[in-house]
């Protein structure tokens, strides 16, 4: 049955820009290091022994940011494919339940933010060659560099894709979006447990892994109540 | 009889105000059941929980005699709806938002061409639905509810919004169904018009009560027309009318024809024109729908 709401959440998502999206987030989190390293290439070698991991932390300064924006934006458009002429009731309609379609379009989102976070580390990888930073590519750095902040934003996915399905006003999760997006660029200020700071990978006890482990727990305890409540209430 | 919709004593609440009130639905196999009401009725309300859109506050709904609350997914895959405005991606073709249902159904992809062909938009298959017109819209929602040869098609005000052309299009198409797939119909509307043409079966729902449910000929006991005269002299045209043998009655100064027939009707303007009356009009009065209701609220009342 998911398999079935999956391939068709795919179809709908069809010329909306969403593909072009998952492509220009990443694209764009590196093409902003094409600025940084074109105009102050030789400034920046000089700042550390390791080029490949000041590269690297340099990508991951932004993006956090993108996939928290990206985020927003995403279910945003999710929710309105279907909000536009009511989609909702034809597809509670149909012989499906409400918690496979909820999880459909949870999967669809987990699904492109994953190819967005893996066309990340491949265009980081790119850019690293083309800047020639050395010939020990750090290849697992990178990728977990690409894939932990995607992980970690799991519950900012979770809450976002509950109020963006239960709003009949898109202005909600956008606000909330928006919101969102300053909270993850403010990271370094915010205390460990607000989940917008949990894609930047910091923390007191610097172990990534932490954000993580807290993004897969509470990303699925988010996930779960958005789920319920998505089931509980009546279609209009 | 065996019965394709049946709801028992179903009650919808929405905080104090009741707009379903304990509905007892009785659908038979291979009818068209006309559900009848004015606006903000319980219709849309009512159909919403036999699809299971909305959780009935008290009461059950049973299709193909099966507990919606229990098997709703085997009972929606025998189950075509369309409910209020159409719902369709604008930035798909018509075939594309059908593929998008068949995928869930699993169903071959020929049956896509076939319902297009019914509603005849296999022109336009492939052409963005932004651009249909209304009309155009709603034959798509009829395409994707009649998409996987449902036993049950509930239609909720399908020819909203139509021109005159599009509706009696849309008509022919939900009165030859029954015959050609042996599927069971609900089709609600607020004309009372509208459902006199196609329905078998009628039910009359008013402020989220089944105020009459019944077969369409009772119905149209109900909705007796009048043939109204307009006469010159009227206590004396009645009078003679009368005496003529012709049963008429007289109110709001005209005089109204007990029967009706044509040969009736030309009996009584001969009897009066015979008589030097002079006669300024005839007309029909036709029973509105808001007419008929008031006459079954008011016999609810008295019962």
């Amino acid at each position: 049955m998911i398999g079935k709401l999956v391939a068709q959440d795919v179809l709908k998502i069809k010329r909306k820009g969403i593909w072009f999206l998952t492509f220009l987030g990443p694209f764009g989190v590196v093409a902003l290091q094409m600025v940084n390293y074109g105009v102050r290439k030789a400034y920046l070698l000089q700042q550390s022994d390791d080029d490949w991991a000041y590269y690297i932390s340099n990508v991951s300064a932004f993006s956090p940011f993108a996939l928290i924006l990206g985020i927003a934006i995403l279910t945003s458009f999710m929710a309105s494919i279907e909000n536009e002429t009511n989609g909702w009731k034809q597809l509670t309609a149909l012989p499906v339940s409400k918690m496979a379609i909820y999880l459909s379009k949870f999967t669809v989102l987990v699904m492109l933010l994953f190819l967005s976070s893996i066309l990340l580390a491949l265009f980081s990888l790119s850019y690293g060659v083309f800047l020639n930073l050395g010939d020990e590519i750090p290849y697992l750095e990178l990728l977990k560099y690409s894939i932990y902040p995607f992980l970690a934003s799991l519950p900012v996915l979770a809450l976002q894709l509950w109020v963006a399905t239960v709003s009949k006003n898109q202005g909600i999760p956008i606000t909330v979006g928006v919101f969102g997006v300053i909270l993850s660029y403010s990271a370094y200020v915010l205390p460990d447990w607000m989940i917008w700071k949990w894609p930047s990978l910091l923390n007191q006890w610097n172990e990534p892994m932490i954000n993580v482990l807290f993004g897969l727990t509470f990303g699925a305890i988010l996930y779960v109540i958005g789920m319920v409540d998505f089931m509980r209430r009546d279609v209009k | 009889m065996e019965y394709i919709v049946e709801t028992n004593q179903l009650t919808k609440r929405f905080g104090k105000e009741i707009a379903v009130d304990r509905v007892d639905m009785r659908i038979p196999k291979g009818e068209i059941y006309g559900f009848l009401g004015p606006n903000g009725a319980g219709k849309t309300t009512t159909i919403r929980m036999l699809l299971g859109l909305m959780k009935p506050s008290f009461g059950s709904v049973q299709v193909f005699q099966k507990f919606l609350n229990e098997d709703r997914l085997n009972i929606l895959k025998k189950v075509g709806s369309l409910v209020e405005n159409p719902s369709y991606y604008p930035h798909l073709t018509a075939y594309e938002n059908l593929e998008a249902l068949r995928k869930v159904y699993g169903i071959p992809k020929s049956s896509i061409t076939e319902v297009l062909e019914l509603v005849r938009l296999s022109d336009v298959g492939n052409k963005k639905v932004k651009g249909f017109s209304l009309g155009m819209k709603q034959r798509l929602g009829i395409a994707s509810a009649l998409l996987h040869n449902p036993e049950l098609l509930i239609l909720d005000e399908p020819t909203n919004g139509l021109d005159p052309s599009g509706i009696i299009e849309i008509r022919n198409l939900i009165k030859r169904l029954p015959a050609e797939r042996g599927i069971t119909i609900l089709i609600s509307s607020h004309l009372l018009s509208e459902i006199d043409q196609i329905a078998t079966t009628v039910g009359v729902l008013n402020k989220g009560h089944l105020i009459f449910q019944d077969t369409i000929e009772r119905m149209r006991e109900y909705s007796k027309q009048k043939v109204l005269l307009s006469v010159s002299d009227r206590e004396h045209a009645w009078q003679s009318l009368v005496a003529a043998g012709i049963k008429a009655e007289l109110h709001n100064g005209m005089i109204s024809l007990k029967e009706k027939s044509d040969e009736k009707v030309a009996q009584a303007v001969r009897s009066l024109v015979h008589n030097d009356f002079s006669i300024y009009r005839v007309e029909e009065e036709k029973g509105s729908l808001e007419g008929i209701f008031l006459e079954m609220t008011t016999e609810e009342k008295s019962l």
